[in-house]
């Protein structure tokens, strides 16, 4: 019995991934962007769109290759990074544990939920007349507008995964003899990790958006900042390959995201 | 290796468990759910009582009142003569309905936390652990993770972290349900040993009646909800032997008390 149980074992110990064929694995990624890219070429073409509205995508990568090669461009990727960095560590942080000590404690829970609802639905972009007028467009205003982005989503959904933790867990832990703190973090946080943790990744695009959105109305340097300055100056094709480089630092954060949470708080 | 450094066998003997008069009740909504009416008994030191009853009467409730987890509403349980607390009993191993495995924990640390909770140091859990999963059979899987066990194995995984807290109080919330017959036969053989072994006083609620005359000292069954107590029914030596007429005889009357008709087929299960 027992021997057959652990070739089962053996059998499952690898899930996921590595079910298809290499070849398979990196081909179909590349015949969807082969796709896009075919889909935007033949947009341009069929409608003779001139390249002050739609480049092609040769041109783009042009414009690409120009900017990387640039130094300009290296310190906005920095910029917009360290806005990006800085406002979503503080902004997860503490909606973590605003959001802990809200599944801990009823009383705190009953105080602090009206205003997380009041303010939660007054989106960032909402604040960026004010947060203008307050810091200018200093370093520490956009920190704050991420972190009060990320705050939101992780405070919501940090209280719910908590709450959402199986009581019997809990009910081992007392019995056991496990003290409040050691229940609260060792058990229950510890539980709520893995879904934290995909709210964490989905909030990271979220406070992504707050910082370009940001840097487009108020910043002297940044991702933002070079895509508005191409575009007023009609460089379309730089201003795509700003978009590009915006949607592939932010594709490159999550995956980073993604790759910490399944090495550190996955369970296989 | 000295297998037999246990503490004092005498220190971990059972003590008694007395539960008077207790009676429970949950908040549904706005509505009031009556668990347990009324239920006393005593489970003498080192006894086996064996809890049976319908679905959704309360075994699971009277367990966690026992074991300190919560309250009772009304009512009390005294173990060896002070009621019990809520919170901490140390004396206390409990294997829950769910296995309630730390899903994060290899099953080898399932086990061993519960012991260095208690305060065994890392050495001496790692030798009780081994020693348990032994007992259950899962040896084998002591670096697997929960997500990588049956449903039956990781019952016997619950089974072997309370059992390896040396408990002087058991509390088994139907511990051998998810296994196959086969299994089950070998589990219930390794309990009884290890009752021998020490004598913890034990709380076994199951809904296998045979499981429950072949274990306990005696049976306490309940009704529907709220739960009293039927009858509580003195299990002897003589009635464990399945070919008796007084095996035939406690199975028919365990089950008039439930309600069921003595049927002996349809009874095994359930
Ligand atoms: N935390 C709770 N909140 C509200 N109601 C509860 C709670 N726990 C149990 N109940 C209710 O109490 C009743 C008894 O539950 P309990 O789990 O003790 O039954 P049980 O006898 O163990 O049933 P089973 O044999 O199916 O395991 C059920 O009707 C259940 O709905
Ligand atoms: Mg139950």
């Amino acid at each position: 019995m027992t021997s057959k149980e652990a070739e089962a074992l053996g059998k499952t110990t690898r899930p996921r991934t590595g079910s298809r064929h290499p070849l398979q694995r990196i081909g179909l990624p590349l015949v969807g962007v082969v796709l896009l890219i075919a889909t935007w070429e033949v947009t341009v073409w069929l409608n003779d769109l001139d390249s002050i509205v739609m480049p092609r995508p040769m041109e783009v990568l042009r414009a690409l290759g120009d900017l990387v090669v640039s130094g300009e461009f290296w310190d906005d990727v920095v910029v917009s990074l360290t806005e990006f960095g800085s406002g979503y560590v503080i902004g997860v942080f503490a909606g973590v544990v605003v959001g802990v000590l809200m599944a801990e404690f009823s009383v705190f829970r009953a105080t602090v939920h009206p205003v997380v609802e009041a303010l939660r639905f007054i989106v960032p972009f909402a604040w960026i007349p004010l947060v203008i007028l307050w810091f200018g467009t200093s370093l520490l205003g956009k920190t704050l507008l991420v972190a009060y982005a990320t705050f939101f989503v992780m405070v919501v959904s940090a209280a719910k995964a908590m709450q959402q933790v199986d009581p019997t867990l809990t009910k081992v832990g007392r019995m056991l003899g496990m003290s409040r703190w050691r229940l609260a973090f060792a058990v229950q946080l510890r539980a709520a990790a893995p879904t934290i943790a995909s709210s964490a990744r989905a909030a990271a695009a979220i406070a992504w958006i707050a910082v370009v959105a940001a840097e487009y109305v108020g910043a002297s340097a940044g991702l933002g900042v070079l895509i508005i300055n191409a575009s007023t100056s009609l460089q379309t094709d730089v201003v795509i390959a700003g978009m590009v480089v915006i949607g592939l630092v932010g594709a490159g954060v999550s995956a980073v995201i993604g790759w910490l949470s399944r090495s550190y708080l996955s369970y296989v | 290796m000295n297998a037999v450094s246990d503490p004092a066998p005498a220190t971990r003997r059972g003590g008694e468990l007395i539960v008077d008069n207790v009676s429970h009740h949950f908040a549904s909504g706005p509505r009031r759910v009556d668990v347990l009416q009324d239920v006393s008994f005593t489970i003498p030191p080192g006894a086996v009582a064996c809890v049976v009853g319908p679905s959704g009467c309360g075994k699971s409730t009277l367990l966690n009142l026992s074991a300190g987890l919560a309250g009772p509403a009304a009512g009390e349980l005294r173990w060896d003569g002070d009621p019990v607390r809520l919170g901490q009993n140390r004396d206390v191993g409990m294997a829950f309905q769910q296995p309630g495995l730390f899903p994060w924990m290899t099953v080898e640390r399932n086990v061993a936390v519960g012991l260095r909770t208690r305060g065994h140091d890392k050495r001496d859990a790692a030798r009780i652990t081994a020693e348990f999963l032994e007992t259950v059979g899962l040896t084998e899987f002591k670096d697997a993770y929960p997500t990588q066990l049956s449903g039956g194995m990781a019952q016997r995984v619950g089974i072997a972290r309370a059992l390896a807290l040396q408990p002087r109080l058991l509390l088994l919330d139907e511990p051998f349900a998810a296994v196959d017959a086969f299994t089950r036969l070998k589990l219930q053989q390794e309990f009884k040993s290890l009752l021998k072994l020490s004598a913890p006083t034990v709380m076994f609620v199951t809904h296998d009646v045979p499981e429950a005359i072949s274990l306990g000292d005696f049976i306490v069954v309940m009704s529907h909800r709220p739960a009293s107590v039927v009858r509580i029914i003195e299990i002897n030596r003589e009635d464990r032997d399945r070919s008796s007429a007084a095996y035939a005889h406690k199975l028919s009357e365990t089950l008039e008390c439930l309600g069921v008709t003595s049927d002996m087929d349809a009874a095994t299960d359930d």
